[in-house]
């Protein structure tokens, strides 16, 4: 397994008075094909972990390499192009176009392209979001309007906006936060068939149930990693590891 | 694959390179603009109301200048029937010696109307006050009534009715034929006629001039231009040569095409004596152009400011209306930043936002502008004068003021962290 995520000791630190340490010290090593869970109390630092993986925060210390490239040190604009090239995003609020009907929604994903690579043809653009709600099975609910769809369809249409950039990752904050039983089943089925398709997962919730699901579950409190990090084992189990100290002594 | 070109050393140079080398995300211009569009299209009513300020602002601009426009175009108008097409040649009385041949010959229009821009010209002799021949109806002597009139004599060209657009209001005007016989014959003006009591043309009146009977064929009146030719007793120029020795043209006028005035003035003298164009004097109507400016530079300058302070008002409502919109898309603006938007891709798909919406007030703005000057005009029966670079420059005053509104949105839109930005709402 190649790594696809190597944060070394990163921090995040807020400037206030006193400084808010949101993260400290986490060291995490995620391989390519992993189905990833990150639990823990609000508050815990799960959403600034995101923001950090994601590149759309930068770390106050230490050093992230996202498939072996540093990338704190990158131009703003080189990691929007990371972002744009690498990154799936789904969120809790599913952040869907309320006025653009669902493939139009996924279309956006093609919107802006990283310089330097051949762009998709915007003929065919279409086709493709069709394809990719066709992968999440809401292929027949193109042509909708969010607002026709229910909570579980919206976000499947946000995984599938996700999926067009054919990413590298896909980060899932609270992908299931707003919705009822019956629709997180069905979306964790979609996010499990993904990652059996050979797809990066990266989830961060506050549910247990839903991260059993996931192949390894990293938990977070007080903004250091308390068990799960800091690299996948070679037999991945869904028992969680509880250590005692911050820094889990591997075999 | 994740692919990074390079390993970027952790160093501002790296930094510097990185941005040199253009590297980051790209948006297509259709694609900002389908962005932009769509955006603005969603919400059809809310676009309408913003765009109203600017329609109201355009609008009234355009009704301001289009109205000052034809109403300076009036004023001038009046200029264009009595003086801008008129222009007169005189020869200067001091000749020689009275057998030099003269200045000016009776093929005078023949020679005008072949220059480009005239209309028509007739060719004038004039009795010199103190030597104008007593005119009488007839030949009674009735010592109780003063019956000679000290009226004009006048010899002209056949085209004198429409040099001076006239209308013959009774019998004819005499013609070449009558011209080529010689015939003594006289067509009165209309204040003429009455003085000398000719009310009637079937019985062939005849006016003694100087004692000679001419008979009179024609009254003319309605005169728009030499109106003292009404008083006047016209008769065709051989028979006043023959009979009343006046036989050098004293005067030539010429009707221009409107705007053609000045190219005759400067033409004509050649044309009718070349070699002696010295001897000649023009008179032509002062230069258009700057009796324009003149009426139009007062009355635009009051109504401009109007139109721009409307055009303030409508612009702060799209500022107003984009800041509210930027404020109730935030997520969206998250969203699009972790798809790969950069800051300037958010700010751009601002001011395009705000720039379709002053466009579409700049269009139906002019367009309102413009139905409500040719509304005026049909109502006022002016004839509308618009300027067809105003119509192309209101939709780009239109695009200006979005642009200038949306700034200040856009920036804020642009400040706004991704990650703060998509845990809105």
């Amino acid at each position: 397994m190649t790594a696809l995520i190597e944060f070394t000791d990163v921090g995040r630190m807020f400037e206030a008075d006193p400084p808010v340490h949101a993260l400290r010290g986490v060291t995490l090593r995620i391989d390519r094909g992993e189905y990833v869970a990150v639990t823990g109390p609000s508050g815990s630092g799960k959403s600034t972990l995101l923001g950090l993986l994601g590149l759309l925060d930068r770390p106050t210390s230490g050093t992230y390499r996202f498939a072996g490239a540093e990338t704190t040190t990158l131009a703003e604009r080189d990691r929007a192009a990371l972002r744009a090239g690498s990154f799936g995003f789904v969120f809790q609020a599913f952040h869907l176009l309320p006025y653009r009907s669902t493939e139009e929604n996924v279309m956006l994903a093609e919107v802006y392209r990283p310089k330097g690579r051949p762009a998709p043809p915007r003929r065919g653009r279409r086709e493709r979001a069709l394809a990719a709600l066709e992968r999440v099975g809401l292929g027949h609910r193109a042509g909708f309007r969010p607002d026709r769809l229910s909570g579980g369809e919206r976000q499947r249409v946000a995984i599938a906006r996700a999926l067009l950039g054919d990413p590298d990752l896909l980060l899932c904050d609270e992908p299931t936060g707003n919705l009822d039983g019956e629709n997180t089943q069905v979306v964790l089925d979609v996010l499990e068939e993904l990652n059996g398709q050979g797809l990066t997962l990266l989830v961060i919730t506050h549910d247990e149930a839903v991260a059993e699901r996931a192949g390894r579950r990293i938990r977070i409190a007080d903004g250091r990693v308390v068990a799960g990090g800091p690299e996948p084992v070679d037999n991945p189990s869904p028992v969680d590891h509880q250590f005692a100290g911050d820094r889990p002594q591997w075999p | 694959m994740a692919m990074i070109e390079k390993g970027v050393p952790p160093s501002r140079f790296g930094r510097a390179v990185a941005r040199r080398s253009g590297t980051g995300t790209r948006i297509s211009r259709s694609d900002l603009v389908d962005e932009s569009l769509s955006a603005v299209l969603a919400r059809p009513m809310r676009a309408a109301l913003t765009a109203l300020g600017t329609v109201l602002g355009i609008a009234t601009l355009v009704v301001t200048i289009g109205i000052a426009a034809t109403a300076g175009n009036r004023i001038v108008g009046r200029f264009d029937e009595l003086t801008a097409t008129a222009v007169s040649i005189t020869p200067e009385t001091t000749r020689a010696s009275p057998d030099d041949p003269p200045l000016i010959g009776w093929d005078a229009p023949e020679r005008i109307t072949r220059l480009n821009g005239a209309v028509a010209a007739v060719a004038l002799a004039e009795s010199q006050p103190g030597q104008t021949p007593p005119v009488q109806a007839n030949d009674i002597k009735d010592p109780s009534a003063v019956t000679a009139r000290t009226l004009g004599v006048v010899a002209a060209t056949v085209d004198l009715p429409a040099t001076v657009h006239g209308r013959v209001v009774a019998g004819r005007f005499y013609d070449a034929g009558n011209v080529a016989r010689r015939d003594r014959v006289a067509v009165l003006g209309e204040e003429a006629a009455r003085l000398l009591g000719v009310t009637r043309l079937e019985d062939g009146p005849a006016v003694f001039i100087g004692g000679e009977p001419f008979t009179v064929v024609g009254v003319i009146g309605d005169l728009k231009r030499e109106q003292a030719l009404a008083a006047s007793v016209i008769v065709p120029p051989t028979a006043a040569a023959d009979r009343l020795g006046m036989r050098q043209v004293t005067r030539v006028v010429v009707d221009t095409r409107l705007g053609a005035a000045q190219l005759i003035a400067r033409q004509a003298p050649t044309a009718l004596a070349p070699g002696h164009t010295d001897g000649l004097r023009v008179l032509a109507p002062p230069n258009l152009e700057r009796a324009r400016g003149a009426v139009e530079d007062d009355v635009n300058g009051m109504f401009l400011v109007l139109g721009l302070l409307c055009l303030v008002v409508g612009a702060v409502g799209i500022a107003n209306v984009t800041l509210v919109g930027v404020m109730q898309r935030i997520g969206e603006i998250g969203l699009r930043r972790a798809l790969g938007a950069s800051r300037r891709h958010i700010a751009a798909q601002f001011l395009v936002e705000s720039a379709v919406l002053g466009l579409l007030g700049g269009v139906v703005g002019a367009t309102a502008g413009m139905v409500t000057v040719v509304g005026v005009c049909v109502a006022k029966d002016w004839t509308p004068v618009l300027d067809l670079g105003l119509v192309f420059a209101a939709p780009l005053a239109g695009v200006a003021v979005g642009l200038l509104a949306g700034a200040y949105p856009a920036w804020r839109a642009a400040r706004l962290e991704p990650l703060e930005a998509l845990r809105a709402t």
